[in-house]
């Protein structure tokens, strides 16, 4: 993992100590709430319904056990034993005091970590695989090229005032984990014949009001051109984005509205003009990349008795290892998913002992590495095969070991009107009735692959537009009503859902996706996924069953 | 009928007016039936700014012989989250709360337009 080094560490205490007298100032009302607003939030700090809220970085969703154990004292100490693992793999705390945030940031701060590009127009803390450094799927590391857009964007000058909020994720396997498609730039990394290493550059993709899959403006961009390039792209962004309405001050509308070629040209045009003495000095992307060096793994055989032994044995550990184990680079090991959505629970929840659970294991059988996911879970990215009984009977003590990775049951929510200031419905709610609706595991097993995705407003946080069942919270009269898409991916196979028919009720959403489930088991061929059946029969047989019973 | 809520400024708890004061219990806010003591009452808040956050008006219900808040927006705020039903206001339980948690009749409060322009 990376270590921050002393500009780092300076940063993050400056900047604690620069919110710590802004607030001491708002508190004494020697600046207002207008002035205050745009202060804390460029801290992470938004004013939810039920109190503050704290949305902490975890930098391309990265983290070691001290971290871990840092969020669950602060946990603790400050919230109510909880935090909220988002699709942005940040962490938010819910019942924050504002006064007691500048403590708060400090105690982050004492382990590299901070509230820094969770808020505002700037460019946003980048996404990246969370299996980055293990997976065999990879072209290279994710995490490096993370690592120094993190140190290229923190308070860039020139863009800490965008037209709009500028979110990046970048993936180096054809898998995407990373929703790159509908990012504000996706960057997936491949591997030319020649063997040298480039990006494919998504721009323009995004969610909220008006979704759209990002179109590719460079199919191989040299990865040693990578900084020139997005420079190139935030200085025409910078330049032409909508500021007067901020509907569509996205970058997704400036593309949509130039067309992918003109805006390529543009860029293309600046690019030229900045030239390589825009990019990462080699020296400068060797020490990053010393860094993510593979940990030390023991030299371990492919198979592991004590593994096969236990998957004999016991039936539960065979589900977990089916549903939540992936296969890692190096034999003898694997990548773990923890679940953070055991049925009845809000999803991407933790509870403080949980992340306590979390951050020992990882220091004890994970190589001190802990990653966050886009969909809310999180991931032990280097355990020995011999080890995962172990580890699958703590997290079981822990309520950790939910069996239920990429299933009908692994919901994205966002917190929705529980907690949102935006929301216009509730969100949480609607996948727990889901979750209780599937809760036999042999049928959510049966289903396989169904990807259900929550949001309590257009916003779209819980990224329901990319939901292979998407449902949007909407108010209809004052009352809470669901807008259900189908078809949806936020995938390498992205694709925007399409609108099922008229919103339903609160109490009749989780019976819709029963009968969704039901048709896709009645109309699927052969191992089609739910999203391949739908889009092999489009939206009618399905929209027909709804309907026909919610009259 | 009407209250006046906010978010207090140092914690962001939810509070209620009551007789120049902010109390924390929905149960203890002042109900107003006349608006121009209520908006009285809304320019005396919104006038604290080192105290509250956002003051503003919200409608009121009759849920069985007890005012409860018309939006389920409110209902939520006044009781707290949900899913955590420990969690919040709702945790202390009593007569109002238990009103609260069953009332319906549900429309966007009054304040939320401005609100959502703020945050």
């Amino acid at each position: 993992m990376y270590r921050y080094d002393a500009i780092d560490k300076e940063l993050v205490a400056d900047r604690s100590a620069e919110f710590r007298e802004q607030v001491t100032r708002r508190l004494a009302g020697e600046i207002t709430e207008d002035q205050f607003k745009p202060l804390r939030l460029m801290n992470g700090l938004y004013l939810q319904l039920h109190a503050y809220m704290l949305r902490v970085a975890i930098p391309y969703g990265s983290l070691n056990s001290t971290q871990m154990r840092k969020l669950a004292w602060i946990a603790r100490t400050y919230d109510k034993g909880y935090g909220h693992f988002t699709t942005r793999t940040n962490l938010q705390f819910h019942w924050i005091r504002l006064a007691d945030t500048p403590d708060i940031l400090d105690h982050l701060a004492s382990v590299d970590m901070h509230a820094i590009q969770t808020s505002g127009n700037c460019i946003r803390n980048v996404t990246a695989d969370p299996y980055a450094g293990a997976t065999a799927e990879e072209v290279d590391d994710p995490r490096v090229w993370a690592e120094a857009m993190r140190q290229w964007s923190t308070l860039h000058p020139e863009f800490s005032f965008l037209p709009r909020k500028f979110k990046i994720a970048v993936t180096a396997a054809p898998k995407d984990r990373t929703a790159a498609k509908v990012h504000d730039i996706g960057l997936v990394l491949k591997r030319a014949r020649d063997g040298s290493l480039g990006f494919e550059v998504i721009v323009g993709g995004g969610l909220g009001r008006t979704p759209h899959v990002g179109p590719t403006v460079r199919e191989f961009l040299p990865a040693n051109r990578l900084f020139s390039y997005l420079e190139a792209v935030l200085r025409v962004y910078n330049r032409h984005g909508r500021r007067d309405n901020i509907y569509k001050a996205r970058i997704k509308i400036l593309v949509a509205a130039l067309g992918a070629e003109e805006f390529k040209r543009q860029v293309e045009a600046e690019w030229e003009q900045i030239g390589p003495s825009g990019d990462l000095p080699d020296s400068e992307l060797a020490r990053i990349r010393g860094a993510f060096a593979m940990p030390n793994l023991d030299v371990a055989v492919n198979r592991s008795e004590i593994f096969e032994q236990a998957k004999a044995a016991d039936p539960a550990f065979a589900r977990f290892v089916r549903n939540n184990v992936k296969p890692h680079k190096r034999p003898g090991y694997a990548i773990v998913d923890i679940s953070l959505k055991a049925i009845g629970e809000t999803p991407g929840d933790a509870t403080a002992d949980q992340m306590d659970v979390v951050a020992d294991l990882a220091e004890r059988f994970g190589q001190d590495d802990i990653r966050v996911t886009h969909e809310q879970n999180l991931v032990l990215p280097h355990v020995k095969l011999d080890d995962l009984p172990v580890v699958f009977a703590e997290l079981q003590r822990a309520g950790l070991a939910t069996p239920n990775i990429n299933l009908v049951t692994d919901i994205i929510a966002c917190p929705g009107l529980d907690y949102c200031a935006l929301a216009n419905a509730r969100a949480i709610p609607i996948a727990q009735q889901i979750a209780e609706t599937f809760r036999d595991q042999e049928r959510a097993e049966l289903v396989g692959e169904l990807k259900i995705k929550i949001s309590g407003c257009i916003n779209a946080c819980g990224h329901h537009h990319v939901g292979h069942i998407g449902i949007l919270g909407v108010d209809k009269k004052g009352e809470e009503f669901y807008q259900l898409t189908l078809g949806g991916s936020g995938a390498e196979d992205a694709a925007v859902g399409q609108i099922l028919g008229p919103a339903l009720p609160y109490n009749r959403v989780a019976e819709a996706v029963d009968i969704l489930v039901d048709v896709y088991l009645r109309e699927r061929q052969a191992d089609e996924r739910f999203l391949d059946t739908f889009r092999r029969t489009g939206v009618t047989p399905f929209k027909e069953a709804v309907y026909a019973t919610a009259d | 009928m009407k209250a006046l809520t906010a978010n207090r400024l140092i914690d962001g708890e939810v509070v209620f007016w009551r007789e120049g004061q902010w109390v924390e219990r929905f149960a203890d806010a002042q109900l107003f039936d006349d608006d121009a003591a209520a908006q009285e009452a809304e320019a005396h808040g919104k006038n604290q700014p080192t105290v509250v956050i956002d003051a503003y008006l919200i409608d009121l219900v009759d849920a069985d012989g007890i005012w409860a808040p018309l939006s389920y927006r409110e209902r939520i705020r006044a009781l707290g989250p949900t899913n955590h039903q420990h969690h919040g206001k709702q945790a202390e339980g009593g007569e109002v709360v238990e009103a609260l948690l069953h009332a319906s009749g549900a429309a966007r409060s009054s304040g939320r337009v401005n609100l959502i322009k703020r945050k």
